[in-house]
């Protein structure tokens, strides 16, 4: 294991809608041993809805100078977060222009560019790794799970951490836990439209239900994610898909980290497991 | 000392072989253990290939390192130390051709994974492996429906610039699939089609003759699913997305450059350019930084295997050069032959070729049964390789006492001549050999072949028995050669014949060398035409071994590879010249698109060489129009994408606020050129595409395009129009053609190779002693006119280097007694080398001729017999015959069918 | 009919100097980013090669006022398999903030409500430095509906039984009701003022 302590970013939704993935993600760091050292004062990455690159980027100089201070590499649970504060990060870090020109908007977005900024996929895997997982883990997950990965995680290129078109590291981490990885390459990296929710919500919809529908005619018994977004769209708006649309879904949904964090033998409820939309009980009793 | 060659593939095989037939020691040096290259994996390339390695591995004048690698070199150029594979090597300069290695990054999004779904060289593979259906790999059903993939790991961020030879190779896998599988359909993404010259023909054949769909789509996504892949792609003319689905795809994937390039360069100094090639530039294409380090092939940017194997005989002569020649000329030694005397024993060797044969001929049995026959001495049957069976064919001649050779296993195509040498080298005429092939023609055909093998070597044994020694003339080489063409090509080519230490005539038509170069004010690399010109027509004129003729033509060209003469007459000269090797480099010359967009009419419209020469580059709204429909005898150069875009990009840098267009029909902006296609985009370019269907219109000053991308009318008011020129043969390609029996395609020379086949002999011609290059061949881009001008020097020296020649041996004959002097055979005689004459008419008396009254006209065969037997077979007296081919031994071989 | 004469063909120019639009002259019109999108699967029009190459021609006002801009997922997904790296979900971006500027400024109409709801966004942020759903509700639906009244009704029709799902799970509760915010919530404001669109 090549980690010992974290700064932490939860993001903006972990103390309303994604609060039991800031539960699950707490939890499961806790247990592997892992300090995460929320950070101080921490502000908004900017989400999907500013685009402009300049803002993004002062934005997060702010947020990375803060872990700087600490002398520690940035962890977040969300997709468009880990996105956003990395591509700031390879900015700031490529262009000493740019950091001189964010600095002078006010000293605390001084960033030297020392740290870096990574999603818990990718630290499960690749920092703490398969080993060490394996070694901590308790329980065996008898569980079908239709691994999501949406966007974000496999491109860009510059901030991908697995492939674009057939990631695997979520498979892996299932499979580590004696979960069953469905047939989802198809889906897996299709976006669930999140961003037009407040918009478009026909196209939004109708893209979370293509990635619903897949997950059971897999035969998944739940959905597993690594995005307050995509847990939004997939799980809290899930009965509104039903709705609009007329179908029944009765997809359970939950983070990666949530199923980690059954796998290491934490209490369902530590990991926020009675907060998900769709009802887990079933999937619980399959935690052997 | 000698010379290295780094690299066994193809262009290392072919370097080594130009320099070893010259008298050149050569250490080939290929890390792995076998030559080959990746030519070797494909199928039907090691076919073309395997003659060349099987020479290399007898060839005495090439030390062969396998499995050894490069680790240090020192010295200078003349005296180069290598430490190879721990071993120490003195050279004097280096041949580099590490080849290619293939992109193997492939996004997942391909479907790569699914077994249906294959990279071209493993498709190229299970074409020639299939035999009846062809079968997708995943289920073994019948493939029906068949999807190519283009550009895939090419002209992309990871690997940024065009294979250059996917879409050709794309074509000809597309071609032999549908010449043994009509029925399937076959479905092409691509986004140019950047093929050339008879590949182009290629192309325009599959989509027209064989209804191969081209769809011009860059497709990601191959979705394999419920037992099919689904392609996506976008339907232009509807403006939709449609899928396509298919049993298989084959993925054209993209070169790079060898992975071991740069530890080579590292090792050797040689400077690698931004992509990672070797470093060589527009006007000296193989040379690298390093005086007396050359480099060829796919090392130096991606190319087809008929660039690479001409790069890679130009890389020889340049090594050449630098080199002392130490070593003897195998064939050029005093051969005697043994006395045969009138009695056969023959020799049977029968060859396993590694386990081919045997699998379906039990040869044991076999060599039982033949043993047995009249006249067999001796039956060998334990060798399993060529080397090994050769070498059991000298013992047999030199300690067996045969004198007559059967020798059966793989296709004399390829082997007939080495296993003839053997049989000359160890004392025995090398017409007393039977070659019968029973692994294409027997093992691989049959599945119980040992019958057939028995009665093929039966048949070989009869007629060996009537096989007689065949007199093989010597005539000497003249140490001279003519080049034809005093432009780059024909300069570039004479220099390198006179470099190499022979004479050379040059021969240009016009008052002045130079020729289509001299039209151009720069490179597509921004460099000045005039700079190199000039330097060229300056070595040229100062070369004491060259003599040059302006104003001249030559004519009446006789004789043979060796010996030719001709008659030239120019600039105060009229004179009867004698030389060995001949290279035509005539050029090409640009249409006049007379009418096209009102070129002629409205003084808007130029052609681009005139607004090139014009130099002014700041027009407001200016077109640039590449693709003009082509008419007989008319082809566009491989630069007019090259050069047409570096134009309208010169136009954008020194005007920013200037409109420019270029319309086209595909952007053929081939290997690193590539580049000047993205900075035309990035600096503002606007390209519109047009369909041969529905091609530009210029009226009232609007030119208007049908744009296939955006599927709408595109009109433009331009300040100026712009035309690629397309190119025409020289005016006097016909007469060389004529005079040197050469044949032309669209007026351009014909390699002796014919394409869609792999192209190895890319300067030869069907008439030995006589090469092609440059434009002549195909309008190229200098670098490319240069590397192959200097390859035809070096096949030229090749000859020259020889003492002297051997006449064919099989020709005709005929008996003066019965021919009757009809003349049929001179009619039919296709390379006029017969005549009728008048001879004395011996009367006989008694049986004894006493007394000559009166004549007779009878045939002669002249020198230009090339064997082919058509006088024997329509003599209608019996009185022609062919050596070799004699009906006696024929019919003795047919008694046995 | 496209009269070249009649566009813009400073356009590209100037999407290039908007921050993300820096690329778009990289295009070669390949249809990778068309085929992939998971937009054009639903909406059969949507082009994102398209809308390149009539930027690239000049054909401004077509562009800046087409709803499509407004579809884009940004999911990247182009953006990851472009093979010139033109980066279009940022190109987009750019494009949009041009067509904003241009409606704000009154010289067009945006056909989407997409630009209300981003602008919302980003007001919430600059105040909170934080997202703050409920005040970003307040403010979007009163404009996309055109008035107070209006957006609460489709607040409420959007929210009601989301938010009582939430409410049930403990993720909405009084809490959730008040902003949380950043304490330096100056330098979020100089951000803005610095580096936000003016």
């Amino acid at each position: 294991m090549s980690v010992s302590k974290m700064a932490y970013y939860p993001g903006c939704p972990s103390e309303g809608t994604a609060m039991d993935q800031d539960m699950s993600t707490k939890a499961v760091f806790e247990k592997l041993g892992v300090e995460l050292v929320e950070m101080d004062d921490w502000n908004c990455c900017g989400a999907a809805e500013v685009e402009d690159p300049r803002l993004v980027y002062a934005l997060n100089a702010r947020n990375l100078a803060i872990a700087e201070k600490e002398g520690l590499d940035i962890v977040t649970p969300c997709s468009i977060c880990y996105y956003n504060l990395e591509r700031s990060n390879q900015a700031l870090k490529a262009d000493e222009d740019l950091r001189t020109k964010v600095k002078g908007i006010d000293n605390s977005l001084g960033y030297n560019g020392k740290i870096r900024a990574k999603h818990v996929l990718d630290v499960f895997m690749n920092d703490v790794g398969q080993d060490e997982l394996k070694s901590k883990m308790s329980k065996k997950l008898n569980i079908k799970v239709a691994p999501y990965y949406g966007c974000y995680l496999g491109r860009p290129r510059e901030t991908a951490f697995d492939d674009p078109d057939d990631p695997v590291l979520m498979d892996r981490l299932i499979e580590l836990a004696g979960g069953e990885v469905v047939p989802f390459s198809q889906t897996k990296t299709l976006c669930c439209g999140g961003p037009l929710m407040m918009t478009r919500s026909d196209i939004a919809f109708a893209m979370s239900r293509k990635i619903l529908d897949a997950a059971r005619s897999a035969g998944a018994d739940c959905i597993a994610l690594a995005c307050p977004l995509c847990g939004m769209m997939l799980d809290g708006k899930q009965a509104d898909i039903e709705k609009a649309l007329n179908v029944t879904l009765g997809m359970p949904v939950v983070y990666i980290t949530q199923l980690l964090g059954l796998a290491l033998g934490i209490d369902a409820k530590k990991l926020g497991l009675n907060k998900n939309a769709v009802d887990t009980k079933e999937l619980l009793g399959k935690v052997v | 000392m000698g010379i290295a060659v780094i690299g066994g593939g193809v262009a290392g095989i072919t370097a080594a072989l130009d320099l070893a037939d010259s008298g050149y020691k050569v250490h080939l040096i290929e890390k792995n253990a076998e030559l080959g290259g990746k030519m070797a994996e494909l199928a039907e390339c090691q076919m073309g290939l395997s003659p060349y390695i099987a020479r290399v591995n007898n060839h005495p004048n090439i030390e062969l390192m396998l499995s050894s690698e490069l680790e240090s070199l020192s010295g200078s150029a003349g005296n180069f130390k290598l430490k190879v594979s721990d071993k120490g090597v003195d050279v004097e300069s280096v041949v580099l051709a590490p080849g290619y290695d293939v992109y193997d990054e492939i996004a997942k999004s391909y479907g790569f994974g699914s077994p249906d779904v294959v990279p071209s060289l493993d498709f190229e593979g299970m074409l020639k492996g299939a035999s009846g259906e062809l079968v997708r790999p995943s289920d073994g059903k019948p493939v029906k429906r068949i999807g190519f993939i283009k550009c895939v790991g090419s002209r992309c961020v990871e690997n940024k610039i065009c294979s250059t030879a996917c879409c050709a190779y794309t074509a000809k896998e597309i071609w032999e699939l549908k010449e043994r599988y009509p029925d399937i359909d076959v479905y092409v993404f691509y986004m140019d089609v950047r093929v050339f010259g008879r590949d182009e023909e290629l192309v325009a054949d599959l989509k027209d003759k064989y209804g191969v769909h081209y769809i011009r789509s860059r497709t990601p996504e191959v979705i394999p699913e419920k037992g099919v892949l689904a392609v996506k792609y976008e339907n232009l003319e509807k403006g939709l997305l449609d899928t396509l689905e298919l049993d298989m795809v084959v993925l054209a994937v993209g070169l790079l450059p060898a992975k071991t390039l740069g530890t080579l360069a590292e090792v050797t100094g040689v400077k690698t350019d931004e992509y990672g090639y070797i470093e060589t530039s527009i006007t000296n294409p193989l040379e690298t930084n390093v005086p007396g380090v050359f480099a060829c092939g796919a090392a130096t940017a991606p190319m087809k295997v008929r660039e690479s194997v001409g790069m890679a005989n130009g890389a020889a002569l340049k090594a050449a050069i630098l080199s002392e020649r130490t070593e003897p000329i195998p064939g050029q030694e005093d051969r005697k032959y043994i006395e045969t005397g009138e009695e056969p024993k023959i020799g049977v060797f029968i060859c396993g070729c590694e386990g081919e044969v045997g699998q379906t001929v039990d040869i044991a049995a076999v060599a039982e049964r033949v043993k047995v026959l009249k006249s067999v001495e001796l039956v060998n049957s334990d060798t399993n390789t060529m080397q090994d069976t050769i070498a059991a064919v000298e013992r047999g001649i030199v300690d067996g006492g045969v004198n007559r050779i059967v020798f059966a296993g793989c296709s004399p195509r390829e082997y007939e001549d080495i296993v003839r040498d053997a049989c000359a080298s160890a004392g025995l005429n090398p017409y007393l050999l039977e070659f019968v092939n029973i692994r294409e023609q027997c093992a691989w055909a049959h599945d119980k072949a040992t019958d057939v093998a028995y009665g093929m070597l039966r048949m070989a044994v009869e007629r060996a028995k009537y096989l007689e020694d065949i007199q093989v003339e010597r005539y000497p080489v003249i140490p001279k050669a003519l080049v034809i063409g005093g432009g780059v090509s024909g300069m570039t080519a004479a220099l390198g014949i006179a470099d190499a230490g022979y004479e050379v005539y040059l021969v240009e038509k016009s008052a002045e060398l130079g020729g289509g170069l001299g039209k151009f004010p720069e490179l597509p690399n921004g460099e000045q035409a005039s700079e190199p010109l000039k330097e060229l027509v300056d070595k040229v004129t100062s070369n004491e071994r060259i003599t040059v003729y302006t104003n001249a033509k030559e004519e009446d060209v006789r004789g043979r590879a060796g010996s030719f003469k001709a008659h030239i007459t120019g600039d105060g000269v009229d004179e009867e010249i004698g030389f060995g090797a001949c290279v035509i480099a005539t050029g090409a010359r640009e249409y006049v698109p007379e009418g096209y967009l009102d070129y002629g009419k409205d003084n808007k419209v130029t052609t681009l060489s005139e607004f090139r020469k014009a130099g002014e580059y700041n027009a407001g709204t200016i077109a640039f129009v590449q693709d003009m429909v082509q008419t007989e005898g008319v082809i566009n150069s491989k630069s007019t994408s090259v050069e047409l875009i570096s134009s309208a990009l010169k136009v954008k840098e020194q005007n920013q606020d200037s409109n420019v267009f270029v319309l086209y029909q595909d952007i053929k902006t081939y290997g690193k050129w590539e580049a000047i296609y993205k900075d035309a985009r990035e600096k503002g370019v606007i390209f519109l595409r047009y369909d041969s269907k529905k091609v530009p219109e210029f009226s009232s000053g609007i030119l208007s395009v049908f744009d296939v991308i955006l599927n709408d009318d595109v009109q433009i008011k331009p300040d100026q129009v712009v035309l690629s020129t397309p190119m025409m043969p020289a005016e006097e390609n016909e007469r060389l053609s004529s005079m040197f029996k050469l044949p032309l395609r669209n007026g351009f020379f014909m390699e002796a190779q014919e394409r869609p086949k792999m192209v190895l002999t890319p300067v030869d011609t069907v008439n030995e002693g006589v090469f092609i290059c440059g434009s002549a061949v195909y309008p190229a881009m200098i670098d490319e006119c240069i590397a192959m001008s200097t390859a035809a020097a070096s096949r030229a020296c090749v000859l020259l280097a020889k003492n002297f020649l051997e006449t064919p041996a099989v020709t005709a004959v005929v008996d003066e007694q019965i021919c009757s002097g009809c003349g049929v055979c001179v009619d039919m005689c296709p390379v006029e080398a017969l005549e009728l004459s008048e001879e004395p008419v011996p009367v006989v008396t008694f049986g004894v001729a006493t007394v000559t009254s009166g004549t007779k006209k009878v045939a002669k065969v002249g020198d230009g017999c090339i064997g082919c037997g058509c006088c024997a077979s329509y003599c209608p007296s019996g009185a022609m015959s062919l050596k070799n081919f004699k009906d006696k031994q024929v019919y003795a071989q047919l008694d046995y069918v | 009919m496209i009269k070249t004469w009649e566009l813009d063909p400073s356009f590209k120019y100037e999407i290039m100097k908007e921050p993300g639009g820096e690329h778009i002259t990289s295009c070669y019109q390949c249809s990778t980013c068309t085929i992939g999108c998971p937009i054009t699967e639903l909406v059969p029009d949507y082009n994102p090669r398209k809308i390149i190459q009539m930027s690239l021609l000049g054909m401004r006002n077509e562009v800046l006022t087409s709803p499509d801009l407004w579809i884009c997922l940004i999911c990247q997904t182009c953006t990851a398999r472009c093979p010139q790296d033109v980066r279009i979900s940022d190109l987009l971006g750019a494009i949009r903030r041009i067509a904003e500027k241009e409606a704000e400024a009154g010289k067009l109409k945006i056909d989407s409500s997409r630009p209300l709801f981003d602008k919302a966004f980003q007001h919430q942020l600059e105040k909170h430095g934080r997202l703050y759903d409920m005040g970003l509700a307040m403010e979007y639906y009163p404009k996309k509906e055109g008035s107070f009244i209006s957006g609460m009704k489709a607040m409420m029709k959007d929210y009601k039984d989301f938010g009582m799902r939430m409410f049930k799970k403990g993720k909405m509760g009084p809490k959730a009701m008040l902003p949380v915010k950043v304490k330096d919530r100056t330098v979020i404001k100089k951000i803005f003022e610095e580096m936000g669109e003016k």
